[in-house]
């Protein structure tokens, strides 16, 4: 399986008032092509930052480091103009709020439509017929008679399909879907779950999964990466990673997830807080909360292979801490 | 009937209350004078007589009530009564000097939305040299008071280089060529201003609109800059904008006062004060109805357009 | 119980600090604010002539070092002018818009609080104002009143008491619906306790960020009010009544034009310099225009 997607050390800042907020710490991944990648964490670990930052979208007070490559191209030495283009045709986002994600003013369909006509070169009545297309794909009823309404005709899991309508309309290669689901009832995530597991098997369309939300990521998934302040501190496939962890963060997560064996009043936390990323802690950022940390969880514990398929970055591990030693060169993360 | 046509004939309802209660007001004035109104009016040389002569005529001794409706009833007439000077009837006076200031507001509002709204548009979408630009001119048109610049404009065209006339009118239909040349200080003037509160208002509407998720989202699907800032953008900040359009084409309507004055334009302004100074009632009554019923129809039409334009009025959601 | 987080609330030493102070523009309206009201206060000893004092022999003089900015028809030094009327326009603005805040403000805090037929019955009279361009209004008030420094002031009183009403009101709907008031409300506490310690230091904010930016037009108003004559009548000069005097010699001597207008334009971007660095911490959600 080739690579769709590689990230190679990839930092991303940004300037405030407040100093150098670093969201994005030196992250590397690949992501092959037909899988669906699920990149966990707790809200502000920096998964949405990484997917803007692939997408170009970060503000200008942002700034990426790194190498990002795309089907042989490096996204980010990419003039803007070029970049554009290849947003919403080879490369697609899903927002999270579908209520916020669509212009009031504009029909449903045509904004569908102005996808296609923005990267294809068809006439609007061919781009409309491939709109209601789409529409009847994703489970619209009646798309004729909904192409023209307004947004807020629409209940959100409506608008969610319609959103998932306009990032799949010129069949891209990869999608990148921020928490598509969080913002539905759950019986609407189903369903728009198995819509995007439906384009994986017909199209072979790469999907990056973003997501808090670890239920989610059991049902469809086939590989999981987990960030925490904006490290990449595991990489493995679905059942490895629910099976055993091996991060300490990624323990205290599932452990954290409440189950039926546990007694009613308990729930398991993690003690301490989240770093502050203007000021982050040096070395693993997990440092600070972790039960294990030992003097040298300062410095940056490469990501190395634990086994084939299984990436950590913890300086309790035997790879890491081959990989930490001078004479490797800086681990990189390989499929 | 739709919704949104319901809408609008609620609207044009609510209207109706607010011009029976300005009528009143407007009614009232005359009687709210300290003193006796007509005494003042027909000042130190009026006779007893006199005075009990043109009480009659005006119908100020009959009961309020009586009066009032009377004088309403003229009104949908077309009677706005008479110039008690000149006994020119007013509705004639209001004819002559209402299309003047309608041409004043007309031209000054154009050329501010046509500078106001396209800089305002590109300062919010482009930011740096041209925001910087515009900061300059937005704090310099709200400083500024119009009539002071229209002051100073005639100081420099009519007085130092003497290219344009300090003031006058001529129709537009008698000479078209000299009631431009009339008008440019007095819009210039008016626009200065107008065109600095358009582009405020603008770039700030627009500076939210762009900020928000679905823009996000249309660059995610590598839609145009330019057709995200025109197609998508500027719709959605359409609101607030013609808002602002149609308010400020109200108050010029009425407020263009001392511009007239300044300029010797024959509008309605003009006519309120002039006739404010020689305590010529009638006319101050007539005038300032007639203008307050146009602010309220103006204001009534912006609602309207503004609601067309965003389409969640239908579910009666907007005011 | 004192005041909880809030919307737009703020202590008085934060606005300044982080309002006024940080922003440049607060800094700098504040600053010229501040010199405009000591020029004011202190016009008797800074003028440096007689304002009322004529002088055949410098009839229309231009600007020098002794009358800096010149002199007018009667030889009066038009700096003093200057100064003397600006005391009479800022004590109208200034005057004018307080009475509209004291009235308004707690207008428009019953209407929110209450809501209902309260907010109706107070609230639609006021719309009925507001449906009047602000000039015309004045004008007609003039017209059944009388002209004077005092009449303008309180048509502009009039003329701004519906805007103030009205922001407060909006401001007051977004206080009311917080879980705080609630809170207060299930403790028992009675209505006009919860108004003046909960609701009115939050819901202020915004209001007063009105108010300083109307003193700065208020001034605009008052001078095209004595422009026309309506306004501060003779003996007593203001900026707008000087404006109308340079009118009849603006081509022998535009100073006399120039500087009363210029002192009314620095006036209004003082304040509203001085406004904007207040929104920053009075109003952050741009509930004022």
């Amino acid at each position: 399986m080739t690579d769709l997607l590689g990230l190679e050390h990839v930092d991303v800042g940004f300037a405030t008032e407040d100093g150098r907020v670093s969201a994005v710490s030196d992250v590397s991944l690949s992501v092959s092509e037909g899988e669906i990648f699920g990149l966990v964490g707790e809200s502000g670990c920096g998964k949405t930052t990484l997917a803007m930052a692939l997408m170009g979208l970060l503000p200008a007070t942002a700034h990426v480091a790194g190498s990002v490559r795309f089907q042989g191209l490096e996204l980010l030495d990419l003039p803007p103009e070029e970049l554009r283009k290849l947003r919403g045709d080879r490369i697609s986002m899903i927002f999270q709020d579908p209520m916020t994600s669509l212009d009031p003013t504009f029909p449903v369909g045509e904004q569908v439509a102005e996808t296609i006509t923005a990267h294809r070169d068809v006439n609007d009545a061919r781009a409309r017929e491939r709109a209601l297309g789409l529409l009847g794909e994703v489970g619209i009823p009646e798309p004729e008679r909904r192409f023209g309404d307004a947004p807020h005709r629409l209940s959100g899991g409506m608008r969610q399909r319609i959103v998932i309508a306009t990032a799949l309309a010129n069949e891209p290669a990869l999608v990148l879907a921020d928490e598509p689901t969080t913002a539905l009832d759950v019986t609407i995530q189903a369903q728009v779950l198995d819509l995007l597991r439906d384009l994986r098997t017909r199209l072979q369309t790469t999907i990056v999964l973003i997501t808090h939300d670890l239920g989610v990521v059991a049902q469809i998934c086939d590989r999981v990466g987990v960030m925490y302040a904006g490290q990449l501190v595991e990489v493995a496939p679905v059942a490895e990673i629910f099976r055993s962890p091996r991060h300490p963060y990624t323990q205290a997560l599932l452990a954290a997830l409440p189950t039926q064996q546990q007694v009613p009043g308990s729930l398991r936390v993690i003690p301490g807080r989240v770093p502050n990323l203007a000021d982050p802690p040096p070395g693993c950022r997990f440092s600070t909360r972790c039960p294990y940390v030992m003097d040298v969880c300062a410095t940056v514990p490469p990501l190395a292979h634990e086994t084939d398929e299984h990436l950590i970055a913890c300086w309790l591990s035997e790879a890491t801490k081959q990989a930490g030693r001078p004479d490797h060169a800086t681990a990189g993360g390989a499929a | 009937m739709s919704p949104r046509a319901r809408y609008v004939v609620r609207r044009l309802l609510l209207a109706i209350p607010v011009i029976v209660a300005m009528s009143i007001f407007v009614f009232l004035m005359i009687h709210l004078v300290p003193g006796d109104p007509v005494q003042t009016m027909l000042g130190f040389r009026a006779t007893p007589e006199n005075v009990s002569t043109v009480r009659a005529q005006l119908g100020l001794d009959r009961p309020l009530l009586a009066q009032y409706l009377t004088w309403a009833g003229g009104l949908l007439h077309g009677n706005f009564g008479q110039d008690f000077i000149s006994h020119t009837p007013v509705s004639t006076l209001l004819a002559q000097r209402l299309p003047v200031t309608i041409e004043l507001t007309l031209l000054s509002m154009t050329l501010a939305v046509a500078v106001g709204v396209p800089l305002g548009v590109r300062a919010a979408a482009r930011p740096g040299a041209v925001r910087q630009a515009t900061e300059g001119f937005v704090v310099a048109g709200i400083a500024i008071t119009d009539f002071w610049l229209g002051i100073m404009l005639v100081l420099l065209f009519a007085g130092i280089w003497q290219v344009l006339p300090p003031s006058g009118y001529v129709p537009f239909l008698k000479d078209p060529v000299a009631n431009l040349r009339y008008l440019i200080l007095p819009v210039l003037a008016l626009a200065f201003g107008e065109a600095a509160y358009i582009l405020r208002t603008t770039r700030g509407a627009m500076e939210e609109v762009l900020g928000t998720q679905y823009i996000l989202f249309l660059r995610a699907k590598g839609i145009a800059e330019r057709r995200i800032v025109y197609r998508h953008a500027l719709r959605n900040a359409a609101p607030p904008i013609v808002t602002v359009i149609g308010i400020q084409f109200g108050v010029l309507l009425g407020g263009a006062i001392v511009i007239e004055s300044l300029f010797a334009l024959p509008g309605v302004g003009r006519l309120i004060v002039t006739s404010i100074q020689q305590r010529n009632y009638v006319v101050v009554q007539g005038g300032v109805l007639v203008v307050a019923v146009l602010f309220i129809l103006v204001t009534l039409a912006t609602d309207l357009v503004v609601g067309w334009l965003d389409p969640r009025t239908e579910e009666g959601a907007a005011t | 119980m004192s005041v909880a987080v809030t919307t737009s609330g703020a202590a008085p030493r934060t606005v300044w600090r982080r309002g006024i102070l940080a922003s440049r523009k607060g800094r700098w309206g504040f600053g010229i604010l501040t010199g405009l009201a000591l020029i004011a206060i202190f016009a008797p000893l800074l003028a440096p002539h007689d304002p009322n004092a004529i002088d055949a022999t410098r009839i229309l003089a231009k600007p020098s070092f002794a009358y800096p900015f010149g002199s007018d028809a009667l030889g009066r030094d038009v700096l003093s002018r200057v100064i003397y009327a600006y005391r009479v326009s800022l004590a109208v603005a200034v005057g004018s818009t307080l009475l509209a805040f004291l009235v308004g403000v707690p207008l428009g805090l019953y209407a929110g609080y209450h809501g209902g037929w309260v907010d109706t019955a107070i609230m639609r009279p006021i719309d009925m104002v507001l449906a009047l361009p602000a000039m015309l209004l004045a004008v007609a008030l003039i017209a059944i009143i009388g002209p004077g420094s005092n009449i303008s002031a309180l048509a502009i009183a009039v003329i701004y008491m519906p805007i103030l009403a009205r922001v407060v009101r909006s401001s007051t709907l977004v206080v009311v619906s917080q879980t705080y008031i609630e809170a207060a409300r299930a403790r028992g506490t009675r209505s006009r306790r919860i108004i003046t310690r909960h609701v009115l230091p939050n819901a202020i904010g915004p209001a007063i960020v009105q108010a300083t930016i109307l003193m700065g037009f208020a001034l605009q108003i008052e001078a095209a009010l004595s422009f026309l004559g309506l306004g501060a009548q003779p003996p007593t000069s203001s900026l707008g009544v000087m404006l109308a005097d340079g009118r009849d010699v603006l081509t022998q001597a535009p100073w006399v034009e120039v500087f009363p207008g210029l002192a009314i334009a620095i006036t209004v971007l003082a304040f509203n310099f001085f406004g904007d660095g207040l929104r920053s911490r009075l109003d952050p959600a741009g509930v004022t225009e």
